[in-house]
């Protein structure tokens, strides 16, 4: 306390007159990264970055590519989806013609067309990977829910591929997360993720998601090729591209319903 | 009819060489029949020995959540105080362990391993001090040491330690869920391998001490199951529907007991078709035997058909002819029978020592047996007694048809016949 006092007193000597408590307090905001990264709090950044990946109404065409050890395996899709909770997607491609996957809220189901059966996944089903790929069902439902599940942290300032980003750290306050902890590097121009790491409770690096390539509509910055790679397993990545977008166009109702699924 | 008899026992000790030749026939048959089913039924009981004593015990209590999503693996519908429940079965008499089933995926480097991989396998965790007072693992230790509690160590089976090239000593990482489900990653070493009698252990389970599991998965105490041992032959139903009753005593209401055969119902869905195949089997060696005996029965009658139309020609009556032709007939069944049971008898005694290795095909085929190797037969004198009648009584039902036909014919057709 002693040594506070003194320390105190020397810088009082100093600057002469600039009352203790301001200059605490002026301190204390000097080495905060949120004052350094003008003013921003992290949940503004993560709620800036989720309305470019958010969108009214949208009809996407796309592939994934998925690439394990046993070779790579092109899968194709159409997706339409309605705020944050209605999303449908139907699988194109040869081999998964007529898949689909219902997404209402928190309740996620697949249709499959040669069994011509709704299957209404919940529980540890959701942890089952899309065709394969490094997605699961639950990152399908998850995202949304971002700033409830998680605690927000700003760790401060980094470059990804020469891009100035913030560096957010997530960390679990839900216990219905995959992940326990995150870390995002979101650009500070763009505010889309450059890079994301996703830990294991242990603290290992399970997967890094990095966006390659985006466009612009409608004023927002969308992602359009991303990549998700196995950080546990060598020569496991899927590739996400989207290979068209429309976005605020006139989807109805019934096309998020139960009977749409089996048409 | 003593006369008859004397007459059929006449002709064939003075046929001797047809006699020995059409009762081989039915020897072999016997024999081989004996030997299927002995070796089929060896196979079902080993079988079954090997599932219960390694995979599902003989009753298993259980979250009835947990039960009805049990192909999951759900770590959330668990058992929350499992020393309870142990202590009120363990008053019952009846030795009882805790264990936590899960899913995960192991995680290999080249160096030490020939590759990089990743295979999806089941972990069971187990109290090293306490398991083998129901699941006989330790028994089957290969190399290495068995589990203790608190080591960051696993043990694997011997099959699923060749193909991806693990020995003792090497390192693995786990990726799995926490309770909650949370990614998490443990990073173990293998203690020890075993070579279990039952492939789906062998080939891609993994245990590991309930302690480490308890901590990396959040489990907090709870278990996923107690697994509990009785003897083979022990009415597992009534036990089971006496443990549950005493759970509702004890206002634990969430909980099921659950009987091997509850576990293991795609087991038993499985037995029961190959039971119906190796009926089928059986029912082919049979029809080759009656076969085989049929057609030196037919030889041996129609090559006489002088001899009857004399004996005819005597004023020997229809009725005595087709009698001794029956009864010779049945003493060639007989003949073939004993000699038959002998033969079935010594092979079954044979193999009941030394089996039969099959690892080779078990190994690379699921057959849905729960065996890795060495089959052998089973001793059932049920089906030794029943062959050995169906040979005599088969014998005698053929020998009747040609006997039938050449009564028919006219004597002096039956004199001419060539």
């Amino acid at each position: 306390m002693s040594y506070f006092k003194a320390l105190a007193y020397k810088i009082k000597q100093i600057l002469g007159g600039i009352k203790m408590k301001k200059l605490f307090i002026s301190i204390f905001i000097f080495f905060s990264p949120a004052a350094v990264l003008m003013g921003i709090t992290p949940e503004e950044i993560l709620e800036r970055m989720l309305e470019n990946q958010v969108h009214d109404t949208a009809r996407i065409e796309g592939k994934m590519i998925i690439q394990d050890r046993f070779g790579k395996k092109t899968v194709t899709f159409v997706s339409w989806s309605r705020g944050e909770d209605n999303a449908l997607i139907e699988f194109t491609s040869k081999y998964e013609a007529g898949q689909k996957i219902l997404r209402n809220e928190d309740e996620l189901y697949l249709y499959f067309p040669d069994a011509e059966e709704v299957i209404r996944l919940q529980g540890a089903a959701l942890r089952q990977s899309v065709l394969g790929s490094d997605f699961s069902y639950e990152d399908m439902t998850g995202e949304k829910d971002l700033l409830d599940s998680y605690k927000v942290t700003l760790l401060g300032s980094e470059e990804v591929d020469g891009h100035d980003c913030y560096k957010l750290q997530l960390e679990a306050v839900s216990r219905n997360v995959p992940y326990p902890r995150e870390i995002l590097w979101v650009d500070k121009e763009l505010f889309i993720y450059r890079k994301v790491h996703k830990f294991s409770l242990s603290g290992r690096l399970l997967k890094e998601m990095r966006i390659t390539r985006f466009t612009r509509q409608n004023g927002k910055v969308i992602p359009v090729e991303l990549l998700m790679e196995d950080k546990m397993k060598k020569n496991s990545s899927t590739e996400f591209i989207i290979q068209k977008i429309e976005i605020g166009i006139p989807i109805p109702e019934e096309k998020f319903s139960l009977r749409e699924l089996t048409w | 009819m003593r006369f008859l008899i004397s007459l059929a026992w006449k002709n064939l000790s003075r046929y001797r060489k047809r006699t020995i030749i059409t009762a081989s026939a039915i020897a072999v048959g016997i024999g081989i029949y004996i030997f299927f089913d002995a070796w089929l039924l060896g196979a079902e009981l080993d079988s079954e020995r090997n599932l219960i004593w390694y995979e599902t015990s003989s009753i298993r209590i259980m979250d009835s959540q947990y039960w009805e999503e049990q192909e999951r693996l759900p770590l959330d519908r668990v058992v929350e105080n499992p020393e309870v429940v142990i202590k009120m079965v363990e008053e019952m008499n009846i030795p009882a362990v805790p264990r936590i089933r899960f899913g995960g995926e192991v995680i290999f480097y080249k160096d030490p391993y020939e590759q990089d991989g990743g295979v999806p396998v089941q972990f069971i965790a187990i109290d090293p001090e306490r398991d083998d007072r129901v699941f006989p693992m330790k028994q089957t230790l290969e190399s290495g040491k068995y589990l203790k509690s608190g080591k960051m160590e696993i043990m694997i089976g011997s099959w699923f330690a060749e193909d991806i090239g693990a020995e003792v000593g090497y390192p693995l990482t786990i990726v799995t869920r926490t309770r909650d489900g949370f990614f998490q990653t443990i990073d173990v070493e293998i203690a020890g391998i075993i070579n279990c009698p039952n492939p789906m252990i062998n080939n891609g389970t993994i245990f590991i001490p309930m302690d480490v599991a308890n901590n990396y998965l959040q489990m907090e105490g709870g278990v996923t199951e107690m697994d509990m041992s009785l003897p083979l032959q022990a009415d597992v139903e009534k036990t089971a529907q006496h443990i549950e009753e005493r759970l509702e005593e004890k206002g634990i209401n969430n909980l099921v007991a659950k009987t091997w055969k509850d576990l293991a119902q795609d087991y038993l869905a499985i037995a029961v078709q190959k039971r119906a195949g190796s009926n089928i089997m059986l029912l082919l060696v049979f029809i080759i035997a009656a076969v085989g005996v049929s057609n030196t029965m037919l030889m041996a009658i129609y090559e006489r058909v002088r001899e009857l139309g004399m004996m005819r020609a005597l004023g020997m009556k229809d009725s005595q002819i087709r009698i001794a032709f029956i009864l010779e007939a049945g003493g060639i069944g007989f003949i073939g029978s004993v000699a038959g049971t002998i033969f079935g008898s010594l092979i079954v005694y044979l193999f009941s020592t030394l089996g039969i290795d099959y690892s080779w095909i078990f190994k690379n085929m699921n057959v849905g047996y729960r065996l890795t190797g060495v089959m052998y037969t089973v001793w059932n004198p049920e089906v030794v007694i029943t062959a050995f009648i169906v040979g005599i009584v088969i014998s005698m039902l053929i020998a009747y048809i040609p006997t039938r036909r050449a009564l028919k014919m006219q004597i002096t057709d039956c004199l001419r016949n060539e």
